[in-house]
């Protein structure tokens, strides 16, 4: 009778064990894809919620959808022009998908002359990460860089190695820096000094002088030429602390995919040096939703074999 | 051991000319190979260290970062209290001064070049005045503001000259773009500081470009007597600053890897040594951040920031150590063979020696003398010998720039052994050829007289 009541309590023990089990595990699993699809927001400003992303202030995407601009951009204030350049740094990313793309890169120097690569860029704007893999020339091929939760590798499969690198660095000895290839967030980084109205060649624009909000920004002060009426950037010149020209910035192509415009074609001029020049252009534009495990230093090793 | 027993090993050794000058030879140039890879590694290392002392600016180095409003480290710091605290160590420490450092790129022209600026107060420095060697311009033309002193290799480069202007691009303090116009006051012979082409400007100057206070600085540069003293004086600074409430720690930080260093660093060139200073903020990747105003302090000394180089000196002296040991095996399994040999030649001798007196221990003792002798005398003629052909390959010049720029003097090998060096060398022959000696003397010890004589007859 004993031996019966014992197997009984073995068999209840097994049981509720079981159960619990089972009810830890669907906690774990709700909890990571809770994790996975709203990821806490860094930087300053927090985010998150809907439509929200790292490093994006509270309100950012919705305050967009209902500001009324004016009709005509001699009326245009600062404030205005805070809100344009918001809605070029919207509409040129993707918050509501993910992004992947050819990039095709021509570099010119006097000193090192011209050379062209290759790479294969994936994108997550809302978490501002990105995944980048060269696809030539051959002797570069599977070299990458990573760009995930703040924190930014390049990959060399030869050597088989990470190094920490910034968003300020330049790519590949070019005008082109690593925060070329990210999601635009000038409206966040910058506030506006002044604004006039002007052309740029046969385009009606609006230029803002805008200054770095904090004195981490590597760009203290730029000026911006957006094109009023399709609200897109034609042109950024970036100046040093002491006011030097560093670099321009010409951005003159666009292709409308979803909501979003994205610069296909864009060319970057150094300031000091300005035959130093390089252009990148965008093709095979895809929003395709991609596995999260590409942004991870795993499948960047992986796929760089 | 008596004089006749070494009366009797000379006797022996000038005997046979052929045979001593072969054993002889083989000794003294397994002694010669040794003498000049001690010498010239011990010269590598005095020059590294000069060179290293040239680079970073002094012998202890007190390194400040300072977390910005986003938790960010900066380098930069303002305590005075810092350079006090060095200044009251006292023992050796000749001159305390700030030091400021940026990675930047000049640019003269079409072309441009990555250097690291550092900034000096030339008023108070005694350092680079006394070591470095200007091939153009004077100190005097350094005085003015937004003046640069800079390498011949980099004049040469650009074709630069005294008075024409670079335009400086670096980073700030805070990780923010700036640029600046320096004019050339004077070019230093690199080929004279170990191949070094970091460029110099004045420290008011590149503080204000780096956007910092003017009672800010990056690092506290001491300097020494000699360098011997930098780890004792690091060791009692870091322990009266942490005395004292400061977060301190000891050594070089591992290098942050970003891209342009770790493109530009080679092992053994300048920049590697000084990459870990750079003016422009370091994101923590994976780090925690720090509270706002968390001032953090790294003590390091010429010996740590010498580590790699160090390290690569260390191995050569390990090669050294493996050539040393094989030809010493070479050599002694050749006098031991040699005496073997001897021992059959000598067995009639060995068996009168025995009749008119000798005793086993007098043998014995004869043999190792000769073996004393003959190893002795070949190690210490090997070692002469090393010294003028080591002062010989001090004079062929080698490239500065390359990568053993930095273990040089002035482009040449310097060729330094020591005494002790010397003994320790003249030591090892010497017990090597006694052990190698030692059983053929046995058995030359243990040959019985009637016998030996019957033997031969």
């Amino acid at each position: 009778m004993n031996g019966a009541r014992a197997v009984t309590t073995k068999f209840v023990h097994a049981k509720l064990t079981g159960k619990l089990s089972l009810v830890l595990f669907g906690l774990v699993l709700v909890f990571s894809a809770r994790a996975q699809s709203a990821p806490a927001g860094g930087g300053h400003g927090g985010g998150g919620g809907p439509m929200g992303g790292i490093g994006l202030p509270l309100n950012f995407l919705q305050a967009d959808k209902d500001y009324k601009f004016p009709d005509d951009i001699a009326k245009y204030s600062a404030n205005d022009f805070l809100m344009l350049v918001r809605r070029t740094d919207i509409r040129s990313s993707f918050y509501n998908s993910d992004m992947s793309a050819t990039i095709s890169m021509v570099s010119v120097s006097p000193v090192r002359g011209t050379f062209a690569n290759k790479q294969q860029i994936y994108r997550r704007d809302k978490d501002d990460a990105f995944l980048m893999i060269m696809v030539e020339p051959e002797s570069r091929k599977g070299q990458g860089m990573l760009r995930v939760d703040n924190n930014m590798w390049r990959y060399d499969p030869t050597s088989r190695k990470f190094t920490h690198t910034t968003l300020k660095d330049t790519y590949e000895n070019s005008t082109v820096t690593n925060n070329d290839f990210r999601r635009w967030q000038r409206s966040i980084d910058y506030s506006v000094v002044s604004i006039t109205t002007g052309t740029l060649g046969n385009y009606k624009v609006i230029i803002g002088e805008l200054k770095a909000n904090n004195d981490e920004v590597p760009f203290p002060y730029i000026k911006m030429y957006i094109e009023a009426d399709r609200k897109i950037v034609l042109k950024v010149e970036e100046y040093s602390l002491s006011m030097k020209l560093l670099r321009t910035a010409y951005y003159t192509q666009y292709v409308q995919i979803g909501d979003s415009l994205i610069p296909t074609v864009q060319i970057f001029q150094d300031g000091l040096i300005p035959e130093k020049r390089s252009q990148v252009t965008y093709t095979d534009i895809s929003t395709k939703s991609l596995p999260d495990y590409y942004f991870t230093k795993e499948y960047l090793e992986r796929v760089s074999q | 051991m008596r004089v006749i027993h070494l009366k009797l090993a000379a006797r022996n050794v000038r005997r046979q000319p052929h045979r001593t000058l072969a054993l002889g030879g083989a000794v003294a140039f397994s002694a010669l190979i040794m003498t000049l890879i001690s010498g010239f590694v011990n010269g590598m290392d005095l020059a590294v260290q000069d060179n290293v002392t040239l680079y970073s600016g002094g012998h202890v180095l007190i390194s400040g970062s300072t977390a910005s409003w986003s938790g960010k480290p900066q380098n930069r710091f303002t305590d005075d209290k810092v350079a006090q605290i060095a200044k009251s160590v006292g023992a050796g420490v000749l001159t305390v001064s700030p030091l400021a450092q940026s990675r930047a790129t000049v640019v003269f022209g079409t072309r441009e070049i990555q250097l690291v600026i550092r900034g000096v107060e030339w008023g108070k420095d005694k350092l680079y005045h006394d070591s470095l060697i200007l091939s153009k311009g004077d100190w005097k033309g350094l005085e003015p503001s937004r003046t640069m002193l800079m390498s011949a290799q980099t004049a040469n480069r650009f074709g630069l000259a005294a008075g024409d202007q670079v335009t400086v691009r670096l980073t700030t303090a805070s990780g923010q773009e700036n640029v600046t116009n320096y004019t050339v006051g004077a070019i230093y012979d690199d080929s004279a500081a170990g191949g070094m082409n970091t460029a110099f400007v004045s420290f008011g100057d590149l503080v204000a470009d780096l956007n910092m206070k003017s009672n800010e600085q990056q690092e506290i540069a001491v300097f020494l007597k000699n360098s011997t003293g930098a780890e004792a004086v690091a060791t009692k600074i870091s322990s009266l600053m942490s005395f004292q409430g400061y977060t301190v720690s000891r050594g070089v930080a591992s290098a942050p890897s970003a891209s342009n260093q770790a493109q530009s660093a080679s092992f053994m060139s300048s920049d590697a040594l000084t990459a870990p200073m750079g003016g422009a903020t370091q994101s923590q990747a994976g780090g925690a951040r720090l509270a706002e105003g968390t001032v953090r302090y790294r003590v390091s000394t010429i010996q740590d920031l010498a580590g790699e180089i160090g390290s690569a000196l260390g191995s050569i002296r390990w090669i050294g150590y493996a050539v040393f040991a094989l030809m010493l095996i070479v050599s002694a399994t050749g006098i031991s063979n040699s005496y073997r040999m001897v021992l059959l030649e000598r067995t009639k001798e060995i068996g009168m020696l025995r009749c008119i007196g000798y005793k086993k221990r007098d043998v014995f003792s004869s043999f190792i003398a000769e073996g004393i002798i003959l190893a002795g005398g070949s190690a210490l003629l090997g070692a002469i010998v090393a010294l003028p052909v080591g002062l010989c390959v001090g004079l062929i010049p080698f490239n500065p720039h390359g990568d053993f720029g930095s273990a040089l003097v002035k482009g040449h090998l310097l060729f330094a052994p020591t005494i002790g060096q010397l003994a320790l060398i003249f030591v090892f022959v010497t017990i090597v050829a006694i052990a190698a000696v030692y059983f053929p003397a046995r058995r030359a010890a243990e040959v019985v007289p009637v016998e030996a004589l019957r033997k031969i007859a």
